[in-house]
């Protein structure tokens, strides 16, 4: 170890605690975890030609969908194994029905975070009487990687969800 | 012991909600409002777990521009030269953001037989909720009291108008109340960038942030008639007005025309050197009782001897409406 990390460690010891886990934990830091939110826009080029872009959704009106992209990416020399991605249906926001990709990973869904099923297993009483929850009733995603996600490979969770 | 506080970390999900109340709105999530959205990713390295959070995303829901005009009077009976006859309108603003909206009248609509004529003021809110115009209501002026209606939020205004002195039976005039939002409205998906609330954009919405609702005023010019006739009967089986004969009266009320009463009551007075039958008043068959209650007749003897029968609101289509009753002659 260069005398450099050593003066850096003992620095980080006198910080507050939750810092100092941090920087001890980074052994362990691997995936960087980015979120996108796109809209898709139409464009009409000089020849009347028509084709769908993509673009930042910073500000939207009620009735937009709305794409949500997570991509994991792993930065260490090994592999991370059992990666698995959580995201909350956003609030305000209704999942679209089969919008949900990730290639490679088991999709399973959340009324309330605790509990996570595949869609026919998930299940809201109504007057008494269970029924299968609504696809727009779901409220948290998750994506369970079925194989280990190489050194410097990527993996991507999307959805869409459109504004109430 | 520092990594194990590391994996307690590791099992809590980490969510990520900027908004932590849903509100359950018709018109959509409110304009300003900030939607956050946080990833969460676990997994293992070896034997080590470990978790990572992304970048949260905010989307900012950006103004819509809707609004909905609703005519509760589509059809409003007038006569000639009526003046400041109302039509009542509810002003409905179905988008997700406070809305300033300016109110205009337009008379020259085709179709019809006449132009009402635009009173002044020529619009009010019905600011004592009463439904119709009155004392307690306040004139709209463009521009000065321009509703402001919160999402969700209405408003009732009178759309007043003078219905000229020619026209004729049947005669329709067509008035109409265009309310647009003051941000702006046109072709749906028009942007106006920045003048939203909370500095987004506000961007007009299916009903292009501009309604219109239209009434009719329809000239009605009704006639109610009334028909009388007698049959005496003697007491000698003849039919002679004797002192002591009966005599039964028979009248027939009906409407003619267009529309209808708001409330017809027929009065007789009972004639002169005869007295009534008590219990022989009748409406279309029905006896009806002599005292002043819950049906439709009354004998009375103020200010002098009448019968009095209330018909209620009659068109044409309510047919005839018979009344029965008897004197003797003394």
């Amino acid at each position: 170890m260069s005398q450099g990390k050593l003066k850096f460690i003992a620095a980080a010891a006198l910080l507050a605690f939750a810092v100092d886990s941090q920087v001890l934990a980074a052994d362990a830091r691997c995936i960087s975890l980015k979120s996108m939110a796109e809209v898709e826009r139409e464009i009409v080029d000089d020849k009347g030609g028509k084709s769908v872009k993509r673009v930042a959704a910073s500000k939207v009106v009620p009735g937009t969908e709305v794409i949500w992209t997570i991509t994991a990416e792993n930065t260490c020399k090994q592999a991370s194994e059992n990666v698995t991605i959580n995201n909350p249906v956003p609030a305000h926001m209704q999942l679209v029905a089969n919008s949900v990709t990730g290639a490679g990973s088991d999709v399973t869904y959340s009324l309330d975070g605790k509990a996570f099923a595949k869609p026919d297993q998930l299940t809201v009483k109504e007057n008494g009487a269970d029924r299968k929850a609504r696809t727009n009733e779901y409220k948290h995603i998750r994506w369970e990687f079925k194989n280990p996600l190489p050194a410097g490979a990527t993996a991507t969770a999307s959805f869409r969800a459109v504004l109430e | 012991m520092q990594s194990v506080r590391s994996l307690a970390v590791v099992g809590t999900m980490a969510l990520a909600f900027g908004i932590a109340s849903l509100d359950a709105h018709a018109a959509g999530a409110l304009a300003g409002t900030d939607i956050e959205s946080t990833a969460e990713v676990t997994y293992t390295v070896g034997a080590v777990n470990a978790s990572a959070t992304s970048n949260t995303v905010t989307v900012r829901v950006a103004e819509i521009l809707n609004v909905v005009v609703t005519v509760q009077t589509p059809t409003v009976a007038v006569s000639p030269g009526d003046t400041a006859r109302e039509i009542v309108c509810l002003i409905t603003n179905t988008g997700n953001g406070p809305e300033t909206f300016r109110l205009v009248t337009d008379n020259a609509v085709g179709g019809d037989e006449f132009d009402p004529a635009i009173a002044s003021p020529s619009i009010y809110f019905d600011t004592d909720a009463s439904g119709d115009l009155s004392a307690a209501d306040t004139p709209y002026v463009a521009g000065g009291n321009d509703p402001v209606l919160p999402p969700d939020g209405s408003v009732t205004v009178l759309v007043v108008n003078d219905i000229p002195g020619t026209v004729v039976d049947g005669n329709r005039g067509f008035a109409r109340l265009t309310a647009d939002a003051r941000t702006g409205s046109g072709a749906p998906g028009t942007a106006f960038v920045n003048a939203g609330v909370g500095g987004t954009e506000a961007v007009v919405g299916l009903t292009g942030a501009a309604a219109s609702g239209q009434a009719q005023y329809l000239v009605t010019s009704l006639t109610v008639n009334a028909v009388k006739s007698q049959v005496i009967v003697d007491q000698f089986g003849g039919s002679r007005p004797l002192p002591g004969a009966r005599i039964n009266y028979t009248i027939v009320v009906s409407a003619t025309g267009a529309g209808g009463t708001a409330s017809t009551v027929l009065t007789d007075r009972i004639p002169a050197n005869t007295s009534f039958v008590p219990g022989s008043l009748r409406l279309n068959t029905s006896a009806l009782s002599d005292s002043a209650d819950a049906d439709a007749g009354e004998f009375t003897t103020t200010p002098d001897a009448r019968v009095r029968v209330t018909l209620g609101a009659l068109t044409q289509a309510s047919g005839n409406q018979t009344i029965e009753f008897a004197v003797l002659i003394n």
